[in-house]
C-alpha cells in the first residue's frame, strides 16, 4: 500500500510541477485580492469621514481584536485560498476518467485507499503553499508602505503549529470533499456546477471576509459552525494580541471542530471513492 | 492442457434491461491465443471487463489462472495484464515514468524495476523517446507503451481489448509481432478482442464469435470455415455441356456443383487437393478449360453464416481491407488460409 501510495503521489506531484501555467494562474487570485481588494476596502478609513474620532475599540470589536481590516482580512484570505485552490482537484479525477488514466490505475492492484490517498496528499500541496504565500505577501505589503498584516501577538511554536494545523486540516477537508465529488460525477460541466453550488455558499457563510462585528446575529450563528470560520478563528486568535477575549473558545477548540469536519468529510470521500473504484 | 480461462454461464445486464453479455461459456487453454470477435456493441469489452474484475457479473462464474475472478478480484489484478482499447498512459509523464509507475503499482520487485523498464523500452522501440512526455508520442508509440505497461509484471494471462484500434497497417503488424514474441518467450496466454477479422485469422489459435452478447460459434479459424462447406473451385469452359456437370459431380469429395454461362462452381472441403481430379474429369468429358480458380471462405463469410448479417463495422472498403491483409501477412510471413 505504501509503495503504491508513494508512486501515485509522485505521479500527481509531477503533473502539478509540469503545469506551470496552472500554478501561475492560481497565484493571480490571492495577489489580486491582497493588492487591490485588500488595499481599497480599508474600513479604518471611515474614521477620516467621521466628524468625531471613532474609538479604536470600535475597530477592535469589528475585527475581533485584529488591528486593521487588512490584518483581519489577510487571515481570512489564507483560509479562502486554501479552499479555492482545492476546487480543481476533483475535476482532475473526472478528466483522468475521461482520458483513461484512472481506468489504468483502477485496474492495477493498488486499492481505492491508495488511489484516493495519493490524490489527497498531492492535492493539498498547492493549497497549503498558496495559503502560506498569502500570509507572507500580506506581511510584505506592510513593509512596503501599503496596508499589510500586522502580527500583534507573540506567536511561538505552539501558535505556529496551530496555524499550520488549521491550514492543513482545512485543505484536506475540502480536498476530500472535491475528490469525492470528482469520483461521483462523470462530466466536468456537472462537477463545476456542483462545486460552485457548494463553494460560494460555504465561502459566503463564513467569517473569512466579513468584519464580524457587523454581521447579523443569524449569520454569526451560521458562520460559527462553518469550517472556514473555524480555521480563520485559529489564525486570528494566534496572530492578534488580545483577540482571545473576542472569541468564546480557544484556538484548540476551533482546531478540534475543524478536525471533526475533516474526519467526517474524509470518511464520506473514502467511501465514495471505494464505491466508484469497485467492480459494479 | 490446463485451462487459463474458464467461463461458465456468464451474464451482465446493465440497468436491468441491457443484456450486454448473455449466458456465455468458453475456455482458453494455457499458452493459447484466443480471439473474441464481434462488431461494436457485441459484448466484447464487457466480457473483458468482467474477466479482469472491473465489472461484477449479473450471473455466472469465471476462473482466470486458477483464481475465481469474482471472489478474489485483487489477486486477479496481480496476475493478469490488460491493454485497453483507449490510451491509458499518463500524458504528463514520460514513457519511462509511465512504466516505472506501472511497475510500482503491479508490485514488480524494486531491484528489478530499472532492468525491466529499460528492457521494455528497447523492445517496444521507444528507448529513444523514453524521457519524452507520452503526449508527444505517435499513435503507434503510445500503443507500444500501453503494451509495455500491460506486461511490465510478466502476467500469465494478457487481455488485449481491441489493442490496434486506430493504428495504421504497419503499426498494427508491429504490435502483433511484439505480442507473438512475448507468447513464444513466456508462454503467455493471450485473450484478444477485435473486430479486425484478418488479425484473428493470423494471430489466434482459436476464436469465438460474439453477437448481441451471445457466443454464436467457437473453434479454430479453419474449423469455422470448414463448417461453411469448404472451398469453391470455379472452372470456366469454352461451352456449356450438361455431361460436364455430371462428370464433376462424380468426382469423390465434391459436395455440390452449379453452373452458369459456362462457369461451374464446385464446393468441396479441400478444394486445392481436388483440382487435378476435376481437371481430369473435364478432359474425360471432352470439354476444353479456359480457367480454374480456387476461393477459400473468409472469416467475413463465417461471420455472415453464424450471425446472419455481414461484418462491415470497421468501415473499410474491400480495397483497404485487401491492402491491410497483404501488409499484415507480410509482417508475419504467413499465408492466409
Amino acid at each position: 500500500m505504501i509503495r503504491e501510495l508513494t508512486a501515485l503521489t509522485k505521479r500527481e506531484l509531477l503533473r502539478v510541477a509540469r503545469n506551470p501555467q496552472a500554478i501561475a494562474t492560481s497565484l493571480l487570485l490571492p495577489i489580486l485580492y491582497l493588492v487591490l481588494f485588500g488595499q481599497a476596502f480599508n474600513l479604518n478609513n471611515i474614521g477620516s469621514l467621521s466628524p468625531v474620532p471613532i474609538p479604536n475599540q470600535v475597530f477592535l470589536e469589528l475585527y475581533r481584536g485584529a488591528p486593521s481590516y487588512f490584518s483581519y482580512f489577510s487571515a481570512g484570505m489564507t483560509g479562502f485560498v486554501a479552499v479555492t485552490a482545492t476546487l480543481f482537484i476533483g475535476a482532475n479525477v473526472i478528466f483522468d476518467r475521461l482520458f483513461g488514466t484512472l481506468k489504468r490505475t483502477a485496474e492495477s492492484p493498488a486499492g481505492p485507499t491508495a488511489i484516493f490517498g495519493a490524490r489527497l496528499l498531492a492535492g493539498i500541496v498547492q493549497p497549503i503553499g498558496l495559503a502560506f504565500l498569502v500570509l507572507g505577501l500580506s506581511l510584505l505589503l506592510g513593509y512596503i508602505g501599503l496596508n499589510g498584516l500586522h502580527i500583534t501577538a507573540s506567536v511561538g511554536v505552539i501558535g505556529a503549529a496551530e496555524i499550520v494545523g488549521a491550514i492543513v486540516i482545512l485543505s484536506m477537508m475540502f480536498a476530500s470533499l472535491f475528490i469525492a465529488i470528482g469520483f461521483s460525477l462523470e462530466q466536468p460541466q456537472t462537477y463545476f456546477a456542483v462545486v460552485n453550488a457548494i463553494n460560494l455558499p460555504v465561502l459566503l457563510t463564513s467569517a473569512a471576509l466579513y468584519p464580524w462585528g457587523i454581521l447579523p446575529d443569524w449569520l454569526k450563528n451560521v458562520a460559527s459552525y462553518n469550517p472556514i470560520t473555524l480555521a480563520v478563528n485559529v489564525l486570528r486568535e494566534v496572530l492578534f494580541a488580545g483577540a482571545s477575549s473576542y472569541y468564546p473558545y480557544g484556538a484548540g477548540v476551533y482546531l478540534l471542530g475543524l478536525f471533526g469536519w475533516a474526519v467526517a468529510m474524509f470518511i464520506c470521500a473514502t467511501l465514495l471513492a471505494r464505491r466508484a473504484l469497485s467492480p459494479h | 492442457m490446463a485451462e487459463a480461462i474458464h467461463v461458465e454461464g456468464l451474464s451482465k445486464i446493465f440497468n436491468g434491461t441491457v443484456r450486454a453479455v448473455d449466458d456465455i461459456s468458453f475456455f482458453v487453454t494455457q499458452g493459447e491465443a484466443f480471439g473474441f470477435l464481434g462488431p461494436n456493441g457485441a459484448g466484447k469489452t464487457t466480457t473483458v471487463s468482467l474477466l479482469t474484475a472491473q465489472l461484477a457479473p449479473t450471473a455466472g462464474r469465471a476462473v482466470v489462472d486458477g483464481i475465481d475472478v469474482f471472489r478474489d478480484p485483487a489477486e486477479i489484478k496481480r496476475r493478469i495484464g490488460l491493454v485497453f482499447q483507449e490510451s491509458t498512459a499518463d500524458s504528463d509523464l514520460t514513457g519511462r515514468e509511465n512504466l516505472e509507475l506501472a511497475a510500482a503499482l503491479f508490485g514488480v520487485p524494486r531491484g528489478e524495476v530499472r532492468q525491466r523498464v529499460d528492457s521494455l523500452l528497447e523492445r517496444m522501440q521507444i528507448g529513444d523517446a523514453a524521457d519524452r512526455l507520452a503526449r508527444t508520442y505517435s499513435g503507434g508509440m503510445r500503443r507500444r507503451l500501453e503494451l509495455g505497461v500491460g506486461i511490465i509484471h510478466s502476467p500469465r494471462v494478457l487481455f488485449l481489448d481491441e489493442p490496434t484500434l486506430g493504428l495504421d497497417p504497419q503499426g498494427r503488424a508491429g504490435f502483433w509481432r511484439y505480442v507473438q514474441e512475448l507468447r513464444k518467450e513466456h508462454g503467455m496466454t493471450v485473450f484478444v478482442t477485435t473486430h479486425y477479422l484478418d488479425e484473428v485469422d493470423l494471430i489466434c489459435d482459436r476464436l469465438a464469435i460474439i453477437d448481441h452478447g451471445k457466443i454464436v460459434a467457437t473453434g479454430t479459424s479453419s474449423e469455422l470455415k470448414d463448417r461453411l462447406g469448404g472451398d469453391v473451385v470455379t472452372i470456366r469452359t469454352e461451352r456449356s455441356d450438361p455431361a460436364m456437370e455430371e462428370a464433376l459431380r462424380a468426382v469423390p469429395g465434391v459436395l455440390s456443383v452449379s453452373s452458369q454461362d459456362g462457369a461451374y462452381r464446385i464446393k468441396a472441403p479441400r478444394g486445392e487437393q481436388l483440382i487435378p481430379a476435376l481437371v481430369t474429369a473435364c478432359g474425360q468429358a471432352g470439354v476444353a478449360l479456359t480457367s480454374v480458380s480456387l476461393k477459400r471462405p473468409s472469416l467475413d463469410e463465417v461471420f455472415l453464416e453464424f450471425t446472419g448479417h455481414e461484418y462491415r463495422e470497421d468501415g473499410m472498403t474491400p480495397t483497404d481491407r485487401a491492402v491491410r491483409v497483404s501488409q499484415v501477412s507480410q509482417a508475419f510471413g504467413r499465408t492466409r488460409r
